[in-house]
């Protein structure tokens, strides 16, 4: 094994996956290298804690077309692991450079562990109802999701070596039109405490006890799929569930939420769930802390005004 | 007239999959089988566009001979012919393999402008057979599409990436994997469904597309497959008046501390 390949073409999220290259490395006795396309980034991914950066230097803007230059250099080097960010462009990108190099890609990685000398990893199928652990061999791709880790401590005085190559990054499409998603309200994948809309909600008009709530709370609104995507009533960047946002905060507490496999997948790292629903065979009380079962019409106000009150 | 092929999976529908409690091993004994949700889209979104250019639409899939089933739903939601690679090797596929069959099967069915492809399975949800196929074939991918439309011989596709979306264009060949909210599938009329069974099928193994042992085994080796387990106080208060419930949750949430 030659390596560990750390990518993204978010450099916060290459360092988030530096700290978990670190603890491989020392497990491994391997070093850790990290790719950028920023050669103004380099020395923060050594100080990050990466033992080489290799700065892909071309004069496309496009991260995603990147792929064929960097499926090139692992050719050429052969790295043991190559961890890529599981953003949407690191995706596309891991994917098209594990269909280059014939090898194996393991998406959005939950764990990475080390056992007898090889990697390990789990991540979820079947919408989350289920973990597969897999074990790496060969040059496998694996994408790391963003936050999984935390940045390490810059390190100022560490140092290693920064190799620029200059590659022609392919420019197959015209890409234009940028523009940022402006989002309504704030980031939910961030939030402290999150109050969470599902279809027990009856209308769009009672959309004000959750907001009720949240305001007691201090929380922002999320809501379950087809709220945002079936009927409008949030963006479709507040749906949290494996096709939507994933988030972890300190307090999820969801009204009217059935709790579908795909949704718990999106909660699952949040500290504490809490339930309100009707349906006392609901399966978000399988994946709560706490819950009441009962009519979010009458829990609700109560629960907004007690909160208020406490 | 350009033709458009979606591809599609076949999958067990998660919500018949049971998990044994003690072994935690998955009982898929009574679980049916469905057209991957995210694929459903790619279907639709390759009859809307060819409602719209004249194009004709085909469907691709690889599944076990179980995927037999599924060639009538395809080609009920609107394609004019349906390809199968049937082979049990699908059993033991993972993305690497599947794409090669894929990208295999698309040469010999020969014709394709827009290759259509959900943004991921919803069994796996490893999406990467989108790309991975447009990368052997050697033609560009636009991923994560939210709205497209075809001029001419040209694909504009509306990419929605996280914090921002951007608007790609590509020439003729192109894949192209769709996210869930670029349309809504219809549900098949009866006559639809009727009409389903006249349409043609091509079915291929995977040795009529001459790919080697090599390309039809999986680089993913599986340890495990085992339900997960959220493990949770589920502290729930059912019994006793609204205010009863509320006023039990808020003293709970207090001693965590999280109010």
């Amino acid at each position: 094994m030659a390596g560990i390949w750390i990518y993204s073409e978010d450099t916060i999220i290459t360092q988030q996956i530096i700290t978990l290259g670190r603890e491989l490395a020392e497990k491994l006795q391997q070093p850790v290298c990290a790719l950028t396309l920023y050669a103004q980034d380099a020395q923060t991914l050594i100080a990050a804690g990466a033992d080489k950066v290799i700065v892909m230097k071309g004069d496309n803007p496009w991260p995603e077309s990147y792929a064929e230059a960097i499926a090139a250099q692992a050719e050429a080097q052969q790295p043991g692991v190559f961890f890529i960010g599981a953003t949407l462009r690191g995706k596309d990108l891991a994917a098209k450079i594990a269909a280059k190099l014939q090898t194996g890609l393991i998406t959005d990685a939950q764990a990475v562990r080390v056992v007898d000398g090889a990697i390990e990893t789990e991540r979820m199928l079947y919408g989350g109802l289920a973990v597969c652990t897999e074990v790496l061999s060969g040059m496998n791709v694996v994408t790391i999701p963003p936050r999984a880790y935390d940045v390490p401590a810059q390190d100022a005085g560490r140092s290693g070596e920064i190799v620029t190559v200059e590659v022609t990054a392919a420019a197959a499409m015209a890409v234009g039109n940028v523009c940022p998603i402006v989002r309504k309200g704030a980031d939910i994948t961030v939030a402290e405490k999150l109050v969470c809309v599902g279809r027990g909600l009856g209308k769009q008009e009672d959309m004000q006890l959750a907001q009720d709530l949240a305001a007691a709370m201090g929380a922002e609104l999320c809501c379950t799929r087809s709220v945002a995507e079936d009927y409008h009533w949030l963006p479709n960047e507040a749906y949290v569930g494996l096709s939507g946002q994933k988030v972890k905060p300190v307090i999820y507490l969801s009204m009217g939420v059935s709790g579908q496999v795909q949704h718990v997948a999106g909660i699952r790292d949040s500290k504490l769930i809490v339930a309100i629903d009707m349906n006392e065979n609901a399966p978000i009380f399988g994946a709560a802390d706490y819950g009441i079962v009962g009519d979010l019409y009458q829990v609700v106000p109560l629960l907004t005004e007690a909160i208020k009150n406490k | 007239m350009p033709t458009i092929i979606a591809c599609y999976k076949w999958v067990l529908d998660e919500q018949d999959i049971k998990i044994n409690p003690g072994s935690l091993d998955l009982d898929t004994s009574r679980a049916k089988s469905k057209i991957s949700d995210y694929d459903r889209n790619a279907i639709e979104e390759a009859v809307v566009q060819a409602e719209q250019s004249g194009a004709e639409v085909a469907s691709l899939t690889f599944g076990n001979s179980k995927a037999k089933q599924s060639l009538k739903d395809a080609l009920s939601r609107g394609p004019a012919k349906a390809y199968w690679v049937n082979d049990a090797l699908a059993d033991s596929a993972d993305a690497f393999v599947t794409a090669n069959v894929l990208a295999a099967a698309l040469k010999k069915a020969g014709q394709y402008d827009v290759i259509l492809c959900g943004e991921g399975a919803s069994d796996t949800y490893a999406q990467q057979v989108g790309p991975r196929v447009a990368t052997l074939l050697g033609i560009p991918a636009i991923t994560f599409v939210s709205e497209m439309k075809i001029e001419g011989d040209k694909v504009i596709a509306t990419r929605k990436i996280g914090d921002c979306t951007e608007v790609v264009t590509s020439s003729f060949p192109v894949l192209v994997t769709v996210l869930p909210e670029i349309n809504k599938p219809r549900i098949p009329s009866l006559k639809q469904v009727l009409g389903a069974a006249k349409k043609p099928i091509t079915e291929w193994s995977a040795a009529d597309l001459g790919l080697a042992a090599e390309q039809t085994t999986a680089k993913n080796k599986i340890k495990s497959i085992k339900g997960f387990v959220m493990s949770r106080k589920n502290v729930i208060y059912k019994d006793g008046t609204p205010a009863d419930k509320v006023a039990g949750l808020v003293a709970s949430l207090k001693k965590e501390g999280v109010l």
